[in-house]
């Protein structure tokens, strides 16, 4: 029981920083969505040490393990959009998937040929 | 009152079918069956077996939705605790999405304008792997088609997923931390909660990549599109 008030309360924190966040956001129009201006903001606060890990810990840890519970809404509202499934709209599906694969490879083997590369120098 | 019934309703039955579809990733360990899929997929057939709009599942879900907010701001976490062993890491990082970032608009924006697409689809669709918000202020300011733009971000962050294991495995992508800047920055948020479920440090890898990724192709979109039309 603890432990789960705990999570709500860490997740009430999380949520307050999203709020600043997005206030942020709005007051100076930026491109970042607020969410990930939270996130920088809880990073900076937490190593500059106004924020305890253990002020987030259960509850960030709790909202990652679910994370892809959050995003369902969202990618339900798919549904308005199935039409692009058929006919023309069915290459704009297959484009993109094919850009995603181009880029997951091009991202991935530059990063990964430059850290085996600096571990095998450090070898 | 009805409104708030019907909301508590499709929470609890969102609820359920992630549970599912938990379930049913443990059982049967495919690409094809991870949850944001699976899940998905389920929620749009009962939705439309039961005739019910996507507005009215939103009573529900937009409560979902509000905490994805709290949730991506939970990610400073796991990057807290691997911060010395991520600053080591910065240059690969920061290049591996530099080169992620070109290739994503370029191939996105020629193969779009090969097929013979208009350009105000072109706008749209170049800027597909980055996190939805940022994707449709870039399309927005291009002149692209915002709504249409947040449907390419979520093929992109579900392909990319479901896809990823093949890729990594014909390609000989093994390390961590190109796995995780391929998640990153091809597939976002979504991929980010793929890598997660190999590793802490994958996924923060992975979290940094999305938001340098968000960063590099809001300002290189214009340009880059331009050029290539």
């Amino acid at each position: 029981m603890l432990k789960s008030i705990k999570i709500v309360l860490h997740i009430c924190l999380l949520y307050i920083l999203f709020q600043v966040g997005n206030w942020i956001e709005q007051t100076f129009h930026l491109f970042i969505p607020g969410s990930v201006i939270g996130m920088i903001i809880l990073f900076i606060l937490l190593l500059i040490k106004v924020i305890n890990i253990s002020w987030i810990e259960e509850g960030a840890t709790f909202m990652i393990k679910h994370l892809t519970f959050f995003f369902i809404p969202v990618t339900v509202g798919i549904m308005s959009y199935l039409d692009l499934f058929r006919g023309n709209g069915i290459v704009l599906v297959l484009i993109t998937i094919a850009s995603t694969l181009l880029v997951m490879l091009s991202a991935g083997h530059v990063s990964q040929w430059m850290i085996t590369r600096k571990e095998a120098k450090h070898d | 009152m009805i409104n708030i019934l019907i909301g508590i309703i499709s929470i609890i039955g969102t609820l359920l079918i992630y549970v599912l579809s938990i379930r049913l990733h443990k059982k049967f360990n495919y690409p094809f069956t991870l949850p944001i899929l699976v899940a998905t997929i389920i929620l749009v057939i009962v939705l439309l077996t039961f005739d019910i709009s996507y507005n009215t599942y939103m009573l529900g879900g937009d409560w979902v939705s509000e905490l994805l907010g709290p949730a991506v701001v939970a990610l400073a976490y796991p990057l807290y605790k691997e911060r010395f062993l991520l600053k080591k890491l910065i240059m690969p990082i920061v290049c591996g999405t530099i080169a992620g970032g070109f290739v994503g608009v370029s191939t996105g924006v020629l193969l779009t304008k090969w097929a013979g697409f208009d350009s105000e689809i072109i706008f749209t669709i170049s800027s597909k792997s980055v996190t939805t918000p940022v994707s449709m202020a870039i399309t927005e300011s291009l002149g692209g088609i915002t709504p249409l733009a947040a449907v390419f971000v979520m093929i992109a962050g579900i392909s990319g997923s479901v896809l990823s294991t093949y890729l990594f495995k014909y390609t000989g992508l093994k390390h961590y931390l190109g796995k995780g800047i391929a998640l990153g920055s091809a597939s976002h948020a979504i991929g980010t909660a793929t890598a997660l479920e190999s590793s802490e440090l994958e996924g923060s890898i992975s979290s940094i990549a999305m938001i340098l990724s968000a960063m590099l192709i809001s300002i290189i979109a214009p340009g880059l599109v331009s050029i290539l039309l």
